[in-house]
Order: C-alpha cells, then structure tokens, then sequence
C-alpha cells in the first residue's frame, strides 16, 4: 500500500474506524450463539434432505442443514414477509457484481422455492405471508443440476 | 517521469490547477490506486448469490471478463495514461465537452441511487451481528442510511488520502483476508475428501440454457465489472501515470477475477444451492459454510469484515465520479458556483452535500413508507442504464482519439484497439439492450410498462437533467480562471 496509510495525518479517522468495527466484532461475538444441534433439529434436517430430493436436488448434508436452520429456522423464519425483509430479497435477486453493477435477472424457480421449503418445514405459519411475493415472480431453471 | 511520458497538455493542466486554486493532488502509488479500482468493483457479496451456480459462476464470470472487462481496463489503460482527468476528460478530447460532461454526468447520477440499496445491505448486515430483529425496522435502516452516508462524505471531504487508506485497507480485512479464508477453507473441504456441494463436471461448466432468462443472466453479468475506469480520475495523483496507471489497472483486474470467481466457487462446493434463503442473505450462506468447520462463531467476524468492503467501495464512489463532475464544470461551467466550491482539502464538498440530501429523502422511505422500499430494486436497473451511456461513449472516445490525435503520448496503447473498442461497444450495447426486459421482481405485470419505467428513467436521469444543466448554464458560471485560460 502507499504512504498513505498510517503515516498521515489522517490517523484518528483510521482509529475511529478501527474501534467501531472492533466493537461490532466484540458485540458480534459476545451474541453470537451457536446452534445446538438436538433430535428435534435433525428430524427437521431430514425433512427438508428429503424434500431436496423429491424436488430433484443432490440429498445435501443434514448435519450442516441442523447447525445452521437448528429447529426454528435461524434467520429465514426471522420475520421473512417485512417489508423491508421483502425489499432486500428484491435486490438479492440479481446478477454477479457487489457494487454499481448490480441488477435484477430472470431468477432460477427452484432456487428461489428452497426458501419456501425451509419456511414450510421449519416455521408454516409464517408460509402465507411469502407465498404470494414467489407466485408472482416471473423465474426459469436458469441453474444446471 | 521523462518528456515522452508527459501528457502534451500537462503543463496548461497544471496552471489551470494553480490558477483555480485547486490543492495539489496528493501523491498515491500504484498499488494503493491498484487496490482502490478493486474495492470499488468487487466484494464477497455476491459470492453466496452467485455460488448458486456452482461451476457455471466461472463461466458467467470469465465470459463477461473477455468482452466488457478486458476492453474496459484495457481501453481505459490506455486514456489515463495519455490524458489526466478520467472519462470525462477523455470524451471531451476525443468526442465534445457537452458530451464529456454527459459521461461523467452519467457516472455520478447512477450512485445516487445506488448508495441507498448498498447501505440497506450494510444496515441488515449490521442487525445481524447486534440484533436480527432491527432488520425489519425501518427506522434503524434509514438511521443507519443516514448515519453511515454523511460519515462518508465527512471522511472523503478529509481529502483523497483519508478515503484511499481506509479504502485500501477496507478491501484488504473486508475482502482479501475473509475470501483466502474462503477458498483455504473450501480447498481444506475437498481435500477431506467431501464430494463437492454443486457438481464439478465438465457439462456444469456452462449455466443452463432456457433462452431468454439465461441470456439476461449472462448479459447482466457484464455489469458485474462496472467501475474499473473510475479510479482513473485520481490519474493526476500518480508519481508517473503514464507507466503507473496502466500497472495499477492489471493488477486491479487480476484481483477482480480472483474475487469474484474463488470464493464463489468455494461456497459452492461447501453450502448446496438449495439450503441459501435470499431473505436470509448472504449470512446465512457464511453461517452454513462457517459452521460445517465448527467455526460458526467467525459468522460474525465475517460480517463485520464484509461491513468494512462496502464501506471501502462506497468512499471510492463517494469520491471519484463527483470529482471528475467537478473538474469539467470549473473549467467549462457547466454547474452552478454552488457546486463548483471547493473545501480546504481541495475536495468537491457541496456536490457530495446535494447528493447527500437526495440520499437521505431515500433513506427516509425505509423509515415512513417501508412499501416503497419494494420497488428500489428498479433503480438499479435504471442506473446501471445510465452507466453504460459512460461505456458506450467512453469506446468510442477512445477509438477518436487514436485516430485524431495518434502521436498524443501514451505510456500505454492497446494492441487492436478499434477491435477491442468494437467488442466493449457492442457489449455494453448488448447489455443496455436486456435492460429493457423485465427481470422476476416485475412478474407478470405488462412488458410495455417496464419498457416504458426504464425508458422514462434513462431519459429523465441520463439525458434531461444533463441537457437542462448545458441548456441552462450562464456564462458567469465559468470560473475567472478557466475563461481567463480560454482567452490565452
């Protein structure tokens, strides 16, 4: 890098910058809470394994899919049909870049419904509420499988 | 630098520069320059999004790599190395300066929009390391919106060597260090001997075909690579652009492909297609891959690492494209004075300041209107329109110039150049082109009437506003220093 790293007059931006990021690791750390994995957890693993399958998808690891959805579902079933939630997904659904570039594409139909699977299994009250924002969308198998 | 480096114009450059009283451009080396390009091109944002292709990511990677991102570079090696000042400079010299102001015009209008969507990730992101719950609150977002916009237009009025360290620095912990780790961790996966996540045959190397939907797949792509020639307006900054700026635009490229393709594929291999939730976002594909390691807890670490890439690329933003906007209004007065004022570090605080109140009336949607919220995803079609009126100007710009002005000195020309120039053209044609069609978010609503939105939004913010601002302009715009210049 270039002189114009610590070596300016800039230094206390750097530090301000370096002491919040710090801090959001700390509060991150401090909150974060790994997923006990129990029976409850890999029944529904299994569940949503077998719907991979029936839906033409390779059977993916259960184990994996416990420590992440655990038995409520984690951040998918954290509130998906908000606004603003809905607003996100929107945007998500682009092409590959991560900054100006970034822009809407035609979405892969049975990439999008995964997310309506892990809901249907892991919180199916909150189903309705998204079903509609996916039967609207306009999609195609634009992933090989 | 020697004589035959030296831009024929530079020494009137240089008076200019004096006589506007412009502070001297602080000095970068290549390297920071190198790594600027790159924080403001790629993240590993889009790795979860694209990992959902498996191999085929490096397909719909590479191919927009040979038609838009090598002509872009290339082409733009060869101007920064020749002419100071970035694309507008470059189209004005090679096309018109009404034309010139347009490119950059066009540059600088399409992030209004885009800061808002950016910082909603930055926003979520955050909610996920303090409280998840905050990420339905659309107060929190536009706080967050707000907060973080006007710290940045706070750091980059500090001057291009504030934001060039924490950008620099911003790419290094947000996405060099987390994307090694990545593909590292991934490699370490396979060589476990787990049979990949996505299949890794040779028939998966391309995306499936279904016509239509996988030609705006391949053709948005392109955009992935927007903004390499940006950076090229801190040219000026360089010890000796002419050698320097073309090394810095390699290396930049190089790293662009590595992170854009690497850590995709990585997540690929670890986390199936059908266990990442787009509601969820790009955490959850983290979560997944972290937590098969049993090293769930460096989700957060990540998170954190991936706040601080967004935040590099925005100060990049924040500062290329308003200076460059800058620099064509005080030497021809296409903007109010207003505009035109300069802060004690030389910076282009007001443009910034405007931006910033627009910024702020969309980040005040998420808050009062969160509905509203859900059409955002439109913008980012019409600013990518936009920005590919930069493109399309900016191949012929070049292809002008060889031909009109073949002995300029340039420390770098691209080999075939009006082939090279044709290709990025035609590209960038190709891709404005599939902006028309309407993209899943739209549904089964009227083709006409997304047709109609984008048109009515290319032609509002890249054609009318630029003309209204040359239609409009007074004489007394111009600054003392540019006429007197003139008149000389």
């Amino acid at each position: 890098m270039s002189p114009t790293r610590f070596a300016s007059e800039h230094k206390w931006i750097y530090y301000g910058a370096i002491i919040v990021l710090l801090g959001l690791v700390v509060a991150g750390l401090v909150r974060y809470k790994a997923i006990t994995t129990n029976n409850k957890a890999v029944s529904k693993a299994n569940q949503l394994a077998d719907a991979a399958v029936e839906a033409g998808l390779p059977r993916p690891d259960t184990e994996l899919i416990a420590s992440v959805l655990g038995t409520d579902g984690g951040l998918v079933c954290d509130d998906p049909a908000s606004a603003l939630k809905s607003a996100l997904w929107k945007i998500n659904v682009s092409n590959g870049a991560a900054f100006v570039g970034q822009r809407p594409v035609i979405g892969d139909g049975r990439a999008l419904r995964a997310e309506a699977t892990i809901i249907e299994i892991y919180c199916p009250d909150k189903l309705d509420k998204i079903q509609d924002r996916l039967d609207d969308l306009k999609t195609d198998d634009t992933v090989r499988r | 630098m020697s004589s035959m480096d030296m831009p024929a114009d530079a020494p009137r450059q240089s008076a200019r520069a004096t006589s506007a009283t412009v502070p001297a451009a602080p000095r970068l080396t290549w390297l920071t320059l190198a790594l600027m390009t790159t924080a403001s091109v790629a993240s590993l944002r889009a790795a979860p999004t694209m990992a959902v292709y498996g191999l085929a990511c490096v397909f719909l990677y590479l191919v927009p790599a040979i038609v838009f991102l090598l002509p872009t570079a290339l082409v733009s090696a060869e101007l920064a190395s020749g002419w100071n000042g970035g694309v507008y400079r470059w189209v004005s010299e090679g096309l018109s300066k009404p034309l010139g102001f347009l490119a950059v015009w066009c540059q600088f209008a399409m992030t209004i929009f885009y800061y808002p969507s950016l910082l909603a990730f930055v926003a979520s992101t955050i909610a996920y390391i303090i409280d998840p719950a905050l990420a339905s609150s659309g107060l929190y977002t536009a706080i967050v919106i707000v907060v973080l916009y006007w710290t940045g237009v706070w750091v980059s009025s500090r001057g291009t060597k504030a934001l060039a360290g924490l950008s620099s620095w911003g790419l290094v912990i947000g996405t060099l260090v987390p994307g090694t780790l990545l593909v590292v961790l991934g490699m370490v996966f396979l060589a476990q001997g787990n049979p990949s996540a996505a299949p890794m045959t040779a028939s998966h190397l391309f995306p499936a075909w279904t016509g239509l939907a996988s030609l705006v797949l391949i053709v948005n792509n392109f955009l992935s690579y927007s903004g390499m020639e940006m950076n090229a307006v801190h040219v000026s900054s360089l010890k000796d652009p002419a050698k320097e700026y073309p090394k810095s635009m390699f290396l930049a490229m190089g790293l662009v492909l590595l992170i854009f393709i690497l850590p995709a594929l990585a997540i690929s291999w670890v986390v199936p297609a059908d266990q990442t939730s787009l509601t969820a976002g790009v955490m959850q594909a983290f979560d997944a891959f972290f937590s098969y390691f049993d090293i769930g807890w460096m989700t957060p670490i990540a998170a954190v690492m991936l706040i601080s890439a967004s935040l590099a690329g925005m100060l990049t933003w924040l500062a290329g494209p308003s200076k460059g906007l800058l620099e064509i209004s005080r030497s021809e007065g296409y903007l109010p004075p207003y505009l035109q004022q300069l802060n004690r570090f030389g910076i282009q605080q007001n443009i910034l300041v405007t931006q910033g109140i627009v910024t702020t009336v969309i980040a005040l949607g998420y808050a009062f209107i969160p509905n509203v919220s859900n059409v955002y995803w439109i913008f980012s079609t019409i600013t990518t329109q936009v920005y590919l009126i930069v493109y399309l100007l900016m191949f012929v710009a070049a292809v002008k110039l060889r031909k009109n002005q073949p002995d300029h000195p340039r420390g770098y020309r691209v080999p075939a150049l009006t082939l090279v120039c044709v290709v990025g053209f035609l590209a960038s044609a190709a891709a404005m082109v599939i902006g028309f069609v309407p993209p899943s978010q739209f549904g089964s609503n009227s083709v006409l009437l997304y047709v109609v939105i984008i048109g009515c939004g290319l032609g509002a913010l890249g054609l009318l506003i630029p003309w209204a601002f040359l239609k409009f302009r007074k004489p007394s715009w111009q600054l003392e220093a540019a006429r007197e210049e003139e008149g000389a």
